[in-house]
């Protein structure tokens, strides 16, 4: 994330007369919301009950929304409301739709908990998950921890350090929460801005149309809940002895050894922090690989490049128990055995929907088994007035997702175009080290979804890597429709991966062919060009006959002539 | 034409005229071009022949080696250096981060050096195996043209051999070219910049493209001072003006000074060094002086006239849409034929002759949205039209969305210097016209973008993907609103 894009030109507000416009007496209702089982539309209430009490400190003036409702079967009375949308949640995806809804001409109010940089029931900060626990720390401390391997490089280059780089703990959590207080008061600043109204507390549903802030109630015509996720902790004896991941973003000193366990993104990402900021690290991972659900050669690939690196990995291997010995040290128990001396233990073992003590159950917002707020293709859910987005829906929890389905969502109740977020080709990133970029589907996703695909790997050493004589290198995949040419998965692994997949995956999404990637011209000398070079696939893969097997490897030469 | 494969050392292969060749190809200049040409016809089955120079780093009408100006005198040492010369600003950046790093460092210019010799000697012979292993003849040797089916290599000795080949391919490439200044023999190119026995303490580099800005950045981020004179107002001509802009802010920002506007006139021999002088009766004192002011095809010595292959004003090989030239048997490829001079190009121009002549499928190169890159610091990458060539080649209007923005890692390292992104549109079709970027990871980042450009990507398709978070590149995908619209007329009608 650039961090401008907070700065991004705001749209316009509309104008009085546009909303008249906009949003006319005669208002439709949108024909694929029309269709759902209930009776409303996202504009229309035909609820007829008192607007009572409070009055929000910043009371904005009556909008439009709030115009009589002329329904069908004769002149009810319409219901005012504080505001026109009412948010639960102050993070990517209840900003983004807030925000919107507002330059859309909604009255909007947003209520979120009070800051720190460890979650809870009682805190939380405007920014959410990712500014203040997630991507953006994580990222800066990725950005930190990955000096060290580049003061390895810089010896190959040339450069030299009489005395051997040391890190100081506590200048980077300093710099790194100094940046974390700025970037949530720009979000405060941004949500301002665009005239919604920031309510510091925990809310909670009272009905389908109103929101208790610490006591105090708000109406609202909708209410969004995007009170996203947080760290799962599994319950094993001695948990409380345990680190998640608000926790290893905020150590107070540097951990000496430490055991993480997880095979996921968060376990991997904060392997490569730590390993490069010189702790000893130990992953505990239950299955034999690594990031479940990726491609199965980068799986591979990803865990032997991080083991060059010096990360232990413990596969097969599950907590049982976490014990601290008289020295103040901790042991973890797992099915095969035990090991000691470790500073911290970071359980990295998923993270769950923030469902809890949010009134859903009395209002009859229905949540799955995971506690995950079940909506529909809208952000919908069971109740008509109520909508989820982002981390708590649990559908692909990430940011710019987040970001998608709140702006789909205000495009969807305040701009009288209902739209669906589209989740095909959403690309991915794992900061590990070396990172993963990826879109489309996985080998073993392509082979069930089209049978027939050619798969093209590389697998070579960057030019970096053969100056700095470091064991690095780079994998990359491209995954093809047989039938179609179809350009339908692409995956990489190595230095710049999460860079280098945003621009494949325009074209993935615009369903681009493997002969457009090859009419393309490569940039020289990048680790990217090899996308655009792969000329013969490393195997064919037909459902008549598994595989076609190696079809020959090329040597990456410097430039591929 | 010669589809069925032939043993090397038969040389009855005979043509619909019954003469007999000793090739069926002979390609004169193993660089990029020349390589991929000669691979790909003998992998269609043809008898292949190519001479190259004998090798050294600096080049010159009888040296140069295989693998050519990419491989030993451009973008594999540049880029090498590029890297070395990163890792300067790096670690101040990594200060803020908590790394204590040493106050004075050591950067060893000979050890880095010598390890870029190895790699380029290491890639030397793998060009050299590639063209066995694709039984391609390589003979050491300057290679001249004395017939349409006829060319002499002279050899290192001096023995000259000749052979006869049913096409002849010209991919000999080019080089720096020096502006004819008094002194100018005080003054490196390129070839030698990358090659220096000593990392120079204070620089001159004349000329504003992308090699001067290239070796610029280099020398600057391994701590020399560096001047940079060039003849307009930014460096850069032909790029997007914004971009030329932001480049030379980043530059300054660097370190660099700048010169714009101001040409070099005489260098003079001191005893404290080159003392360099300017037409605006400037004067300073470098120990190195870079001529980064141009290059031109090789053709002097090919007897090019003697044949009647015509070339144009600046020497380059003439050629049709399929790197023809006006005598049927002969062609060019790569810069010698001053098309779009990079190494990706010579590549697909090479391919494409040897499908038209070998593969049984006439095959132009196509130089729409040909993505390239200036490896700066931070580098300059682009693809398409700039905002200037959209305005000029669009009917309509042009949408221009540019975001600048201060990349994450600044955030804590400190370091003042903006990334900027832009996207031309048209605005009747909503295609995306060009893309530019300056900064960090530029050119990774480009390569993808430029497969959505080259399929003709609209920018709501552009819109439709989702970001990767948090990256930079995600940018490109999250530019909601228009900086600017230029009308037909080409003049700005907003500028929000």
């Amino acid at each position: 994330m650039a961090t401008t894009s907070f700065t991004a030109p705001k749209l316009s507000s509309p104008t009085f007369q546009t909303l008249c416009r906009n949003f006319p007496l005669s208002l439709p209702i949108p024909k694929t919301l029309s269709s759902f089982s209930f009776h409303l539309s996202p504009f229309l209430s035909r609820f007829h009950l008192h607007h009572h009490h409070y009055h929000p400190p910043r009371f904005h003036p009556r909008r439009l929304f709030a115009v009589r409702a002329e329904s069908e079967n004769g002149a009810e009375p319409i219901r005012h409301y504080d505001f026109d949308l009412f948010t639960i949640g102050a993070g990517s995806g209840g900003v983004r739709a807030s925000r919107f809804a507002a330059n859309f001409g909604a009255s909007v109010a947003v209520c979120e908990l009070p800051f720190s940089t460890i979650s809870s029931e009682t805190t939380g900060g405007v920014g959410g998950t990712c500014v203040l626990r997630g991507c953006v720390p994580k990222k800066l401390m990725v950005y930190a921890s990955k000096y060290s391997h580049e003061f390895d490089e810089s010896n190959g280059f040339g450069w030299k350090y009489d005395t051997e780089p040391k890190h100081d703990w506590s200048t980077l959590m300093a710099n790194k929460n100094a940046e974390l207080q700025r970037l949530t008061g720009i979000y405060k600043n941004i949500l301002n801005k665009a005239g919604v109204t920031l309510i510091e507390g925990r809310g909670k549903i009272v009905d389908p149309h109103t929101v208790d802030v610490d006591g105090k109630l708000y109406t609202a015509r909708n209410i969004l809940i995007s009170v996203g996720g947080r760290p799962f902790i599994p319950d094993i004896p001695g948990r409380e002895y345990a680190i998640d991941s608000d926790a290893a973003l905020d150590l107070p000193s540097k951990p000496e050894k430490v055991a993480i366990v997880g095979g996921g993104y968060i376990a991997l990402e904060f392997a490569g922090i730590f390993n490069g900021l010189t702790s000893e690290v130990h992953v505990f991972i239950r299955q034999k690989k690594v990031l479940r659900g990726f491609d199965e050669e980068i799986r591979d690939f990803v865990g032997e490049q991080m083991a060059l690196r010096g990360i232990q990995f413990h596969t097969e291997e599950s907590p049982q128990a976490i014990v601290k010995s008289a020295d103040g040290s901790l042991s973890l128990k797992t099915n095969k055995g035990t090991i000691e001396g470790f500073s911290h233990i970071m359980l990295a073992t998923g993270r769950r929907p923030n469902t809890k003590n949010l009134g859903l159950e009395s209002v009859g917002v229905k949540i799955n088994k995971n506690g995950a707020i079940e909506v529909d293709e809208y952000s919908r859910t069971t109740v008509p007035s109520i909508w989820a987005v982002g981390d708590v829906t649990d559908r692909i929890n990430l940011t710019p997702v987040a970001l998608m389905e709140g702006a789909a969502l205000a495009k969807t109740l305040f701009q009288n175009e209902p739209t669906k977020p589209d989740y095909r080709a959403v690309p991915s990133a794992v900061f590990s080290q070396p990172p993963i970029g990826q879109v489309g589907l996985t080998e073993e996703q392509a082979i069930k979804e089209y049978g027939d695909i050619d798969v093209y790997t590389a697998n070579f050493r960057p030019l970096k890597a053969t100056l700095s004589g470091l064991p690095d290198r780079v994998f990359m995949k491209l995954i093809v429709c047989a039938k179609t040419n179809k350009v339908i998965g692409l995956h990489m692994c190595g230095e710049d991966s999460a860079e280098i997949a945003q621009g494949f995956a325009v074209a993935v999404k615009a369903g681009l062919t493997k002969a457009d990637f090859d009419a393309t011209v490569g940039i020289h000398p990048t680790s990217a060009e090899e996308f655009v070079t792969m000329r013969s696939p490393t195997r064919k893969i037909r459902q008549s006959s598994e595989s076609q097997g190696n079809m020959g490897h090329e040597a990456k030469t410097a430039a591929g002539v | 034409m010669a589809r069925k494969m032939l043993v090397d050392g038969e040389l009855n292969q005979t043509n619909k005229e019954g003469a007999e060749y000793d090739f069926d190809l002979f390609v004169i200049g193993a660089g990029s071009g020349g390589v991929r040409a000669a691979r790909f016809s003998a992998n269609y089955g043809a008898k292949v022949g190519i001479c190259e120079l004998p090798f050294h780093p600096i080049s010159s009408e009888v040296i140069g080696g295989v693998g050519g100006t990419c491989v030993i005198r451009g973008c594999v040492p540049k880029k090498i250096l590029v890297y070395g010369a990163t890792f300067g600003g790096e670690i101040e950046d990594a200060r803020n981060y908590g790394w204590e790093v040493n106050e004075k460092l050591d950067f060893n210019w000979k050890k880095l050096l010598q390890k870029k010799t190895d790699e380029i000697n290491r890639l030397n012979g793998i060009y050299k195996r590639l063209l066995s292993n694709a039984s391609v003849k390589l003979l050491e040797g300057e290679g001249k043209i004395i017939g349409p089916n006829k060319v002499e290599v002279t050899q290192p000795d001096g023995t000259k051999l000749s052979y006869s080949a049913k096409h002849i391919l010209i991919a000999t490439g080019s080089r720096a070219h020096r502006p004819p200044i008094p002194g100018q023999e005080l003054a490196i190119t390129s070839d030698e910049a990358l090659s220096l026995d000593d990392l120079p303490k204070h620089a001159v580099v004349f000329g504003g493209g992308y090699i001067a800005v290239e070796f610029a950045s280099i020398w600057r981020g391994l701590g020399a001072t560096v001047d940079l004179f060039y003849r307009k107002e930014l460096p850069l001509r032909g790029f997007d003006d914004e971009m030329r802009a932001v480049v030379a802010r980043n530059l300054e920002g660097r370190g660099i000074k700048l010169h714009p506007q101001t040409n070099l006139t005489e260098l003079v021999k001191t005893d404290n060094g080159i003392k360099v002088i300017t037409d605006h009766g400037g004067e300073l004192i470098a120990d190195v002086v870079l001529f980064a002011t141009g290059r031109l095809p090789n053709t002097k010595r090919l007897n090019l006239e003697a044949v009647g292959v015509e070339i144009d004003k600046t020497g380059a090989v003439k050629v049709d849409e399929y790197s023809r030239t006006n005598i049927p048997s002969i062609w060019a490829v790569g810069d010698v034929t001053n098309r779009m001079n990079l190494t990706p190009v010579a590549l697909m121009e090479g391919t494409c002759f040897a499908k038209t002549v070998f593969g049984g499928e006439s095959s132009k190169p196509d130089y729409r949205n040909i993505p390239c890159a200036v490896f700066s610091i931070p580098p300059l990458s682009i693809v398409g039209l700039s905002e200037e060539e959209a305005i000029e080649q669009v009917n309509g209007d042009v949408l221009v969305f540019t975001s600048t923005f201060n990349p994450m890692k600044n955030t804590v390292s400190g370091r003042q210097e903006k990334t900027i992104m832009k996207l031309v549109v048209d605005a009747e079709t909503d295609k995306v016209l060009g893309a530019s970027m300056c900064g960090p990871d530029a050119p990774e980042i480009m390569q993808g973008i430029a497969v959505a450009l080259k399929c003709g990507a609209t920018k709501a398709q552009f819109d439709s993907t989702v970001g990767i978070h948090p990256s930079a590149a995600e940018e490109f995908v999250t530019m909601r609103s228009v900086s600017r619209r230029v009308t037909a007329r080409g003049k700005a009608k907003t500028n929000l």
